[in-house]
C-alpha cells in the first residue's frame, strides 16, 4: 500500500469502520513504516474524538416541552379531523370529495358572495369613505371587513402554504388590545395550484364549524368543535374555493 | 427473560398515521433529539432548531404516507427533511443576525450545568474546547458542515447520509475528507490540536 491508497482509507481506519480486514491490516502496517501517514491517522482519530466529545455533550439537548406539546396537539387535531366529517376540502382531499358536494359548496359560496356584494354596495353608497378600506386586506391583524374584498394578484403572493402553529403564536403575541382581528395565513385548498396564474380572485367571509381548523392542521378543541369560527375563503372565477384563512 | 419487542420505525409510522397517539409519541421520542441536534449544529441557533423540529414532524404527520421504508431509513428521511428546513430557514433569516443566543423564554440555566464535577478546571477546559469545536463546525461551508454533522455527530452511515443529502455516496466521502481537512485547520488555528482526553501518539513499539 502506498501513501495515496492510505489517504483513501484513513477516515475509515480512524472510525474502525473498515470492513475489509486485509485492507485494514495493510493500512496499519503502512503506518508503521510511514510517519506522514501515521500522523494523518492520528490527526483523523483526534478530530473524531473531539467531534464525539461534542456529540456526547449534546446528547441531552432536545426540543423544549412547548414543541412537544404543540406537536401532540397537532397530532390530536389531525386525528380528530380524520375521524369527524370533512368540512372543508383540505390539501390532497379534494379528489375524494364527490362532485355534488363540491358543487353544493360552490353554490353556497356564490350565494353568499351575491348577498354580501349587494350589502357591500348599499353600504358603500351610503358611506363613500369606506372605499379606501376595500383595498387589500392585510395578511395579519386586519381591521376586519365583514364583506367580501377583491384580492389583487399582489395579494395572492400571501396565499402560500406555510406552517401554522408558529405563525399563530407570533400573531397572538403581536395582538394588541385595540386590534379587532387576528388572521392566520392562507391555506391552499387545491394542491399544486398556482394562484398567481389566475386572473381574478375574490375573498368572502364565512363561518364554519370549529373542526374545520383541523382540516388544515390547526389545533382545535374537539369539545368546542361544533362552535363556528370565522374564515376568509378565496374564490376563483369559477366560484370554487381556492384558499382559506381563519379569523379570530 | 425475553426482551420486549421493540416496534420498527415503519410499524410505528403506520400506527401513527392510523391515529395511534402512543405510536406518535414513541416515534417522536425516538427522533426528536436527532432532528433538533442536527438543526442546532447546522444553524447554531436554538430558535431555528425548534422551528425545524416542529416543521419536520408536522410534515411527517401530513405527508408520512409518502415515506418509503424500502428507499431510506426513517432516520435518513428525517435528516433529509431537517436539512431542507434548515436551508430554508437560514436563508430566510440571514438578514437578521442574532448577536446573542437568547435564553429559553427567561428560563434559568439548568442547575446541573452550574455544578462542576470533581475536576472543575478540566470541566471548564472541556467545555471551552467543545464550544470551539462547535464554532469551527458552524464556520464550515454548509456542504461540508452537513456531512460532518450527519456522519460524525449523528453517526449515520455514508449510504444513509447520501440518501439524506440526495447525493452519491462518493460525494459524501469526498466532502467528508475535505470537511475534515478544513475543520482540522480551523481547530489548529484555535489552538486545539489533540484529542480531548488522551494524547493520540504514534506507538513505536
Amino acid at each position: 500500500m502506498n501513501c495515496h491508497d492510505f489517504e483513501k482509507l484513513a477516515m475509515a481506519l480512524a472510525r474502525n469502520s473498515l470492513l475489509d480486514a486485509k485492507a485494514r491490516d495493510q493500512g496499519l502496517i503502512h503506518t508503521e513504516v510511514c510517519n506522514r501517514c501515521a500522523a494523518l491517522l492520528a490527526q483523523e482519530r483526534a478530530l473524531l474524538a473531539r467531534l464525539r466529545a461534542v456529540a456526547v455533550e449534546m446528547a441531552g439537548e432536545e426540543p423544549p416541552a412547548r414543541v412537544d406539546a404543540l406537536l401532540l396537539a397537532a397530532f390530536r387535531a389531525q386525528t380528530a379531523a380524520t375521524a369527524s366529517s370533512i368540512v372543508i376540502p383540505a390539501q390532497g382531499r379534494v379528489g375524494r370529495w364527490s362532485s355534488w358536494k363540491l358543487a353544493a359548496v360552490a353554490a353556497g359560496i356564490l350565494i353568499l358572495i351575491s348577498v354580501m356584494a349587494i350589502l357591500w354596495k348599499s353600504t358603500s353608497s351610503r358611506m363613500p369613505q369606506r372605499e379606501d378600506r376595500a383595498v387589500a386586506p392585510k395578511p395579519v391583524n386586519t381591521p376586519g371587513p365583514q364583506a367580501e374584498s377583491p384580492v389583487s394578484r399582489d395579494q395572492v403572493a400571501d396565499v402560500r402554504p406555510k406552517n401554522l402553529p408558529k405563525r399563530i403564536r407570533r400573531h397572538a403575541s403581536m395582538k394588541s388590545p385595540d386590534e379587532t382581528e387576528v388572521v392566520t395565513q392562507f391555506f391552499p385548498l387545491r394542491e399544486g395550484e398556482d394562484l398567481t396564474t389566475l386572473d381574478s380572485l375574490q375573498m368572502v367571509r364565512v363561518e364554519l364549524p370549529g373542526s374545520a381548523l383541523g382540516e388544515v392542521g390547526l389545533p382545535f378543541d374537539p369539545e368546542t368543535a361544533p362552535e363556528s369560527v370565522k374564515a376568509d375563503v378565496v374564490l376563483g372565477q369559477d366560484g370554487l374555493a381556492r384558499a382559506i384563512r381563519f379569523v379570530r | 427473560m425475553t426482551k420486549p419487542m421493540v416496534p420498527s420505525d415503519a410499524e410505528l409510522l403506520r400506527s401513527m398515521l392510523a391515529g395511534d397517539e402512543r405510536a406518535f409519541t414513541s416515534l417522536y421520542g425516538r427522533y426528536k433529539g436527532l432532528v433538533y441536534r442536527f438543526a442546532l449544529l447546522m444553524s447554531g441557533q436554538a430558535s431555528i432548531a425548534e422551528e425545524v423540529t416542529q416543521e419536520v414532524f408536522l410534515a411527517l404527520l401530513r405527508n408520512g404516507r409518502r415515506y418509503d421504508p424500502e428507499r431510506a431509513s426513517l432516520k435518513a428521511y428525517l435528516c433529509g427533511a431537517a436539512r431542507n428546513q434548515v436551508l430554508l430557514l437560514t436563508k430566510k433569516e440571514r438578514p437578521y443576525v442574532q448577536l446573542v443566543e437568547e435564553s429559553d423564554e427567561g428560563q434559568e440555566t439548568p442547575i446541573a450545568q452550574l455544578i462542576s464535577g470533581d475536576d472543575p478546571l478540566g470541566d471548564c477546559a472541556r467545555n471551552e474546547a467543545n464550544r470551539l469545536v462547535r464554532q469551527a463546525v458552524l464556520a464550515l461551508p454548509a456542504r461540508y458542515r452537513e456531512v460532518i454533522v450527519l456522519c460524525d455527530f449523528q453517526e449515520l452511515s455514508y449510504a444513509e447520509a447520501a440518501l439524506a443529502l440526495d447525493c452519491p455516496v462518493g460525494t459524501v466521502n469526498s466532502r467528508l475528507h475535505r470537511g475534515h481537512a478544513l475543520l482540522s485547520k480551523k481547530l489548529r488555528a484555535a489552538g486545539l490540536d489533540s484529542a480531548p482526553d488522551a494524547q493520540v501518539m504514534r506507538c513505536f513499539a
